[in-house]
């Protein structure tokens, strides 16, 4: 029951937030947004088609009637169709949203994962070799240019004059049409060529990512280890495996899904511009990135509200998850 | 175990700690006897080494800074500083129990009592969790904790300052220790509460015969439990002697400070 | 026992021997100083760019295109026959000119707004910072600059203001912070209650203890603007004229295709030294004046 009042006052909290960030949103991209009305109209067009095509965009009403226009569009999320393609952007969302999800996400779970992991042994030999050791990899990781690692990568792991084993770009094409293939053989075709074209992506995005999550993760993980509950199971004889991994982990979990969380949203739609240009991967970010060279309008709004939105909400979606987990914040307020 | 030879014998202990302005000597050439059965006060300011020279008993001083440079520790006539770490887990909790000043941090937040007592307890008996529980569930009803099996499903946080203190001193009895060390542990506790508590220090301790160590900075707790008091400061034993010979008879000028303070307060 | 508001914050009129304290310690940090060193060297380079002294022919076009390392060309030639080596030069100061501009603009802005919305967190004025940079937040970083680099379109510096626009959301947070603990402490009440004016209390007082963080978040938005600058410049958001490392990058994407390596090895090796020096660097700043760890 509290915890429904919490949430119901986080949820009016978010409401000046999304107005603020639609609010800017609308301002950059549409306010002081390309002039439309030459892709329009075309090669020498009279005054008279000018004018029309402009009050028909509205750029002659005031900012607010304008904005309003744009908050419409908002909520019913019909931002009309791309400029490029001519297809609505709605469909161009559902057909790429899961592409990028599917090309993120396993870089996501590894990353965090190989991160605890590394962190939790870092943490263990904290002034040891292997802390140290872990350490400088994690800052290497940090100072590398993804760029620099997304270039390399695709030297070493796509062209001749590396391993050559995985395609420099693209995504997987629709199976051929063999009528007698089984369900396990379409499935496998899917699996085989999804790895295919996943797995030099995903290296890259670990390992840049790695860096940053240990080194957080292990800060986590070492403050924990100073507080008095560890001192206090030293003193009753629990071992320091037992130590690590039940009474630390448990409470170092709390800041790091928080962490976790609040990185999802980013996840799931903004899709990485960088990864998806460069490998040719036909996700939100590429669409996104062509947008915006291409000053299609309607997709860029689509996205960047779109990805505003869901940060909102996963930020109450972290508060929430964060009184339910720490049990302290549950009770006390 | 004859009651000629002491429960616990420390000899010439000494313990450094590495800090960024230099070496400092936190234990200095400590000797010091508790019998079964005796409570024992060590009492001095901040700083004095008492706190120290107790983690030192169950080698908890954190190694990187602090290292014990000298002395013999004689527990129940297991040699101490000769253990390794794994070894000393046997020890902890076991022969030898802690409790601490702060009893809010001193218990895991995300953890149920029953979890955290349970956990002790299977470290050093061959039980099942459910005869855990039950050791626990006693445990606390042996500490007055007015309804154990409720409060043993509880979290910390849920519990009050004293109730926890309580908590804690049952943890520690669980697995019969011969010795208990207790530092500072009615410090941080609201006045109204800390006369309870340590009425049930010492009561246990006597009802089960353990030597105790009790560490503290106010030597009106140290009047009303222990049967002899050791005076540290800066490092050193400054004095020993039977609490009523002390209290009367006050021989080094630390000392006589010490009372002095609390006789005026009295006032 | 002493009440613990010693711990960092008799730093202000002590001020000076927090400062003295933070300055051994860091001394004595070899990393701390090997990785200043290395950062020195930088800007010594840059500086130079930027008075004349070298690096100056990385645009005079030569005939041999790719052609390789030589005792000319320590790094060979790109396509269009231009020394890398000297275009490596050239762009250590232009991420200069955009590590420091971003840096210390967007950390004052955000000290000072994080001051203001610490010192009268609760009213609307707190509320209205954090309102700001709750949105500033939500939006993605690259889909934001692309927006600033659309709305400002033409001004040269849309990429700097749209690293600064973002980067100042983190220092205000965390100096909005320790402001929020500092002003709880007991000598800040008393000198509210004598009558001391908020400006005052807040220059003389809560400033030197926020300093330290101030220096540590410029560190890290240096680094962050060097390194959003190579992605933004592939991404045709950034730098336009002139030559950085994220343009020898960028052209290096099509070298590489081809087996041509010097611009990639040449930008990847200048970047990489100078960001993982200036993170180092930060390391050590950070534990140096960090009050926690500063025995008092």
């Amino acid at each position: 029951m509290e915890t429904l009042q919490y949430t119901i006052r986080k949820l009016i909290y978010s409401i000046p937030l999304l107005f603020g960030v639609t609010l800017i949103a609308f301002t950059l991209m549409v306010y002081f947004g390309p002039d439309l009305t030459d892709s329009i109209l075309g090669k020498n067009p009279t005054a008279e088609q000018i004018a029309d095509v402009r009050s028909e965009l509205g750029y002659d009403a005031p900012f607010f009637v304008r904005y309003f226009m744009f908050l419409k569009e908002v909520v019913t999320f019909d931002f009309g169709s791309s400029m490029s393609s001519g297809e609505d952007v709605r469909s161009i969302l559902a057909r790429t949203v899961p592409v990028s999800f599917a090309v993120a996400l396993p870089a996501f779970i590894l990353s965090n994962l190989l991160g605890v992991g590394l962190a939790l042994l870092a943490a263990y030999h904290r002034g040891g070799f292997w802390d140290k050791f872990v350490m400088v990899f994690a800052v290497v990781g940090m100072s590398v240019s993804y760029l620099m690692i997304v270039i390399a990568f695709q030297i070493i792991f796509s062209t001749s004059y590396g391993l050559n084993w995985f395609p420099v770009q693209g995504w997987i094409d629709p199976p051929p049409d063999y009528p007698d293939a089984t369900f396990f053989e379409i499935a496998y075709y899917y699996w085989y060529n999804y790895w295919l074209y996943v797995t030099v992506p995903t290296l890259a995005s670990i390992f840049v990512a790695l860096g940053y999550n240990t080194r957080f993760f292990r800060a986590v993980i070492v403050e924990e280890l100073n507080r008095d509950y560890v001192r206090t199971a030293r003193a009753y004889g629990i071992g320091n495996g037992t130590i690590m991994l039940k009474h630390v982990l448990k409470n170092a979990l709390i800041p790091i899904a928080t962490r976790i969380i609040i990185s999802l949203p980013f996840v799931i739609i903004a899709g990485n511009l960088l990864l998806e240009k460069f490998f040719g991967i036909p996700g939100v970010g590429l669409v996104t990135y062509d947008a915006i060279t291409n000053g299609d309008l309607p997709v860029v709004k689509a996205v960047v509200t779109s990805t505003a939105i869901l940060y909102v909400f996963a930020l109450i979606l972290t508060d929430i998850a964060y009184k339910v987990i720490d049990p302290r914040i549950t009770y006390s307020k | 175990m004859s009651s000629d030879t002491p429960l616990l014998k420390v000899e010439n202990l000494s313990v450094e700690f590495r800090t960024e302005n230099g070496v400092v000597k936190a234990v200095d050439d400590v000797s010091f006897e508790v019998n079964e059965g005796e409570p024992v006060g060590i009492v001095g300011e901040s700083g004095s080494g008492k706190s120290v020279t107790a983690l030192t008993l169950l080698q908890l001083v954190p190694n990187p800074p602090g290292r014990v440079t000298g002395g013999r520790i004689l527990l129940d006539g297991v040699d101490i500083l000769s253990k390794s770490q794994s070894q000393m887990r046997n020890i902890r909790g076991n022969l030898a129990s802690m409790i601490f000043q702060e009893p809010m941090t001193a218990l895991n937040p995300v953890f149920t009592i029953a979890n955290q007592m349970v956990e002790v307890i299977r470290v050093h008996q061959k039980v099942s969790k459910r005869e855990a529980l039950q050791i626990a569930i006693r445990m606390l009803d042996t500490v007055n904790i007015p309804t154990p099996e409720k409060c043993v499903k509880q979290y910390p946080h849920e519990l009050s300052g004293g109730m926890r203190q309580r908590v804690m001193i049952a943890m520690a009895l669980s697995c019969n220790p011969k010795l208990l060390i207790a530092d500072e542990p009615t410090t941080a506790l609201d006045v109204t509460v800390q006369a309870q508590v340590l009425k049930e220090i010492h009561q246990q301790q006597s009802e089960r015969n353990m030597g105790m160590i009790l560490i503290t900075h106010d030597l009106g707790v140290v009047a009303e439990t222990c049967k002899r008091v050791i005076v540290m400061y800066k490092g050193k034993i400054v004095e020993e002697a039977e609490t009523e010979q002390l209290f009367r008879n006050p021989r080094h000028p630390y000392t006589q400070k010490l009372l002095s303070s609390v006789l005026s307060m009295r006032d | 026992m002493d009440a613990d508001t010693t711990d960092q914050s008799s730093g202000t009129s002590a001020g000076q021997s927090l400062w003295s304290k933070s300055a051994r310690k860091f001394r004595r940090d070899r990393f701390g100083l090997a990785s200043l060193a290395i950062v020195g060297l930088y800007a010594v380079v840059a500086l130079g760019v930027w008075l004349g002294l070298w690096g100056q022919g990385w645009s005079t076009l030569g005939e041999e295109s790719f052609a390789g390392v030589s005792g000319e060309h320590w790094f060979g030639t790109n396509l269009n026959g231009q020394d890398i080596f000297q275009r490596a030069i050239a762009g250590t100061k232009t991420a200069f000119e955009v590590g420091l501009l971003v840096a210390v603009v967007s950390t004052l802005i955000g000290g000072f707004l994080g001051a203001i919305a610490g010192f009268y967190s609760g009213t609307w004025i707190d509320e209205v910072i954090m309102w700001l940079y709750g949105c500033i937040d939500a939006i993605p970083f690259y889909l934001f600059v692309a927006a600033i680099a659309f709305a400002l379109e033409g001004f040269p510096y849309a990429m700097h203001v749209a690293m600064i626009t973002t980067f100042w959301s983190s220092t205000c947070r965390i100096v909005r912070g320790e402001v929020i603990k500092i002003r709880s402490l007991e000598y800040i009440q008393a000198a509210h209650a004598i009558g001391v004016k908020p400006m005052t209390i807040i220059l003389r007082h809560v400033s030197p203890n926020t300093f330290h963080i101030l220096l540590v978040q410029g560190t890290i938005a240096f680094v962050g603007a060097i390194k959003s600058e190579v992605i933004l410049t592939f991404l045709g958001l950034g730098v336009k004229e002139g030559v950085s490392w994220g343009r020898m990058l960028t052209e290096s994407t099509q070298d590489v295709l081809r087996g041509h390596f010097g611009n990639f090895l040449a930008a990847s090796i200048f970047l990489f030294i100078l960001v993982i020096a200036f993170n180092m660097f930060a390391d050590a700043l950070q534990d140096a004046t960090d009050p926690k760890k500063i025995s008092s």
